[in-house]
């Protein structure tokens, strides 16, 4: 024990805990931490916004594996940070958020800079804490990162009234953390597993719903196992692309409402999922009620509350999926040595449909630029290794569906939220955690202009991430769905950021190097170029058509079965065999 | 519909009938009655929500109150019944 201030009993702790990193922008309530933030070994990358550093913590921790932190002010540093608190409470991202708080004496008063961001949070952190005493900052620090970390991820903020860290106190970190109303679990029940098993060799139809989970949970090399050993097809949810190769001859792909016809199919068809770490979520079942009826269900999470939420469960396998898929490994090889079920018409129906059905797209015909070719062309010439963080909307869907990824931790987007201007930040701190690795940011021309100030971040801090830009001058979504169903009225999607910003000179303005590219033919050597800086951040220009569209699609609302490959163009059914 | 009785064993600490009462609305299910009351031991509360939910509706609001890190223990309390249900989801950290 040794005595300090609240403020460096907050830095020791949070160098206790294993922090290297953390993004963030000083201000009052906070100041007197960022005095021993000043002499610590944790390297803190001073943002532009709060947003950033809240998307940046996300980014390194869904790259790493590891707690993302972040650290603001109060007031309006504090609610800057509640979007992306509240995306990585939707994707279960490990997060820890450190805000300063008015003095103590001042809560509640409407004081300068106040806010009441422990209430503002309570909604969808994980968890959060006021800390008042400067006793209690050690232990809100380790439970803060054991809640974050344990279970399934979230966020967690620890707010601090200024006073607190001024205050001296004895210093002394937790060794160990208990609370008696949180003990995640970590091994599945032996019943559970035994049951499990026990459907899968019941099941002429199985298919491997795969979310987001397997990766959090660092179960990539499990669920290959396993599917090798059931030989069953694999779909993996947006927020699992790259938890099971894509170029393995089991993936169908991406299901939901931008999923492969295989995909979707798969899951409309099957007689039993093998749901490991997805949630059900609206966009990949579409109208729940026609949702994979005839299918048995079960539904492996460390979330007891996901189970049983949007579907029923057959069976439940409560745990940690590395635990839990481990587990099934020996118990679904035992039952399938006695009764092995014949997987050969299903297989060939789902392969049947995948080489019917690719993904594809038109290619303009004025010679303008398939903005899905600019993508397919991203993947191919970085290589499987590459980490790609995507914006929302019509180039998420692109990039989620025309990137090969073979490996885990390496797309990252807003999946549950769905925040645009996620992408930049997001890559920043992806390229924190992981400096060795390429980062390309996917963005869209309205994302773009949301939180591109982090470019002079990472200009100022050497962390030379690389972004394409794709611009169809639209928020292409939302235009997409104008297209669609308002009759082609585009109120408010032309952003005309063709014209106005350019997005080459912004770059440069902000340190980085700026690239522009309008012409197919020009898109290779405009990577390789991009490909071949790496000591500045890249931004790409790419300017493409703009009415391409995200294709399959099941309308929102919509039952899976009606899934379109094209505008008014339903998939030839009575050609397949299903 | 029927209603239920959840005796929910909380930590005294601020903010817990906050998390509680948040929850029920955002996840737009009605509490009918809540009362808070201390227990024997200092360091929790005893709260007792009446709610107007069955089946799955009941199953979910007692697992998303679970997951309440100040959160306990909840009991169902059915009327003219000596034994609760005891909804234990949080069994013991194992490895």
């Amino acid at each position: 024990m040794s005595q300090m201030n609240g403020a460096s009993s907050l830095v020791a702790s949070l160098e206790a805990a294993g922090v290297d990193v953390m993004f963030g922008i000083p201000g009052g309530a906070i100041l007197p931490a960022y005095d021993p933030i000043f002499s610590s070994s944790i390297r803190h990358i001073l943002v532009r916004h709060e947003q950033g550093a809240g998307h940046a913590a996300t980014g390194y921790a869904q790259v790493t594996g590891r707690v993302g932190v972040c650290i603001a002010t109060s007031g309006p540093g504090a609610t800057n940070l509640v979007t992306p608190l509240a995306d990585a409470a939707m994707d279960s991202v490990p997060v820890v958020a450190i805000t300063g708080q008015v003095p103590s004496v001042a809560i509640g008063t409407d004081a300068f800079q106040e806010a009441d961001i422990r209430g503002i949070t309570m909604p969808f952190a994980k968890h959060n804490y006021l800390v008042t005493d400067p006793a209690d900052i050690p232990r809100a620090i380790a439970e803060a990162f054991h809640i974050a970390s344990t279970g399934r991820p979230g966020p967690v903020l620890v707010d601090i009234a200024k006073d607190a860290l001024q205050k001296m106190t004895e210093f002394a970190y937790p060794s160990s953390v208990s609370l008696k109303g949180y003990k995640p679990k970590l091994a599945p029940d032996a019943q559970s597993i035994i049951d499990a098993a026990d459907l899968i060799t019941q099941s002429s139809k199985p298919v491997f719903y795969v979310g987001g989970g397997v990766i959090k949970a660092n179960a990539s090399r499990e669920l290959l196992e396993l599917a090798q050993l059931l030989g069953a097809p694999v779909v993996t949810t947006l927020m699992a692309r790259g938890a099971f190769p894509d170029s393995h001859p089991l993936n169908l792909g991406m299901p939901g409402m931008h999923g492969t016809v295989a995909a979707v199919t798969a899951l409309q068809k099957s007689d039993l999922l093998i749901t490991l770490g997805a949630r059900f979520d609206d966009r990949v079942t579409g109208k729940l009620s026609t949702f994979a009826v005839n299918a048995k269900v079960i539904h492996a999470d460390v979330d007891p509350a996901e189970i049983g939420k949007n579907r029923f469960a057959d069976v439940a396998v409560l745990g940690d999926l590395k635990h839990s898929i481990a587990a099934l490994i020996p118990a679904v090889k035992a039952a399938l040595a006695k009764n092995r079920p014949d997987l050969t018409a299903w297989l060939r129906q789902m392969n049947s449909l995948k080489a019917t059905y690719p993904l594809g797209y038109d290619v303009p015909k004025d010679g303008s630029l398939a903005p899905q070719y600019v993508i397919e062309r991203l993947g191919k010439i970085s290589g499987p290794e590459t980490i790609f963080a995507a914006g929302v909307g019509q180039h998420q869907m692109w990039a989620s569906q025309f990137v090969s990824y073979e490996n885990p931790r390496t797309w990252l987007n807003s999946g549950g939220l769905g925040t645009m201007g996620y992408a930049v930040p997001a890559a920043m701190g992806a390229k924190v955690g992981a400096p060795d690795s390429t980062v390309w940011a996917i963005d869209g021309d309205g994302c773009f202009q949301m939180t591109n100030q982090e470019l002079t971040t990472c200009a100022l801090n050497n962390i030379p991430i690389k972004v394409a830009i794709i611009n169809n001058e639209s928020l292409g979504m939302v235009r997409q769905w104008q297209t669609l169903f308002y009759e082609g009225r585009y109120s408010n999607t032309s952003l005309e950021s063709k014209r106005i910003p350019n997005f080459p000179m912004l770059a440069e303005a902000m340190g980085c190097v700026g690239l522009s590219c309008d012409r197919p033919e020009d898109v290779d050597a405009t990577i390789e170029k991009a490909m071949s800086i790496n000591d500045q951040p890249v931004v790409v220009d790419f300017r493409v058509a703009r009415d391409a569209m995200v294709w399959p699609m099941v309308a929102a609302g919509a039952s899976n079965d009606d899934i379109l490959i094209a505008r008014e163009t339903a998939p030839d059914w009575d050609s397949q065999e299903l | 519909m029927a209603q239920h009785t959840l005796e929910v064993i909380v930590e005294n600490s601020p903010g817990v009938l906050a998390r509680v009462a948040g929850l029920f609305s955002r996840r737009a299910y009605n509490i009918e009655r809540l009362s808070v009351g201390p227990t024997d031991n200092p360091e929790t509360s005893k709260m007792d929500i009446v709610v107007n939910l069955d089946g799955h509706a009941l199953e979910q609001v007692i697992a998303q109150l679970d997951k309440l890190i100040n959160v306990i223990a909840i009991k169902e309390i059915v009327p003219n019944t000596a034994q609760p249900i005891v909804h234990d989801t949080q069994p013991d950290y194992q490895n």
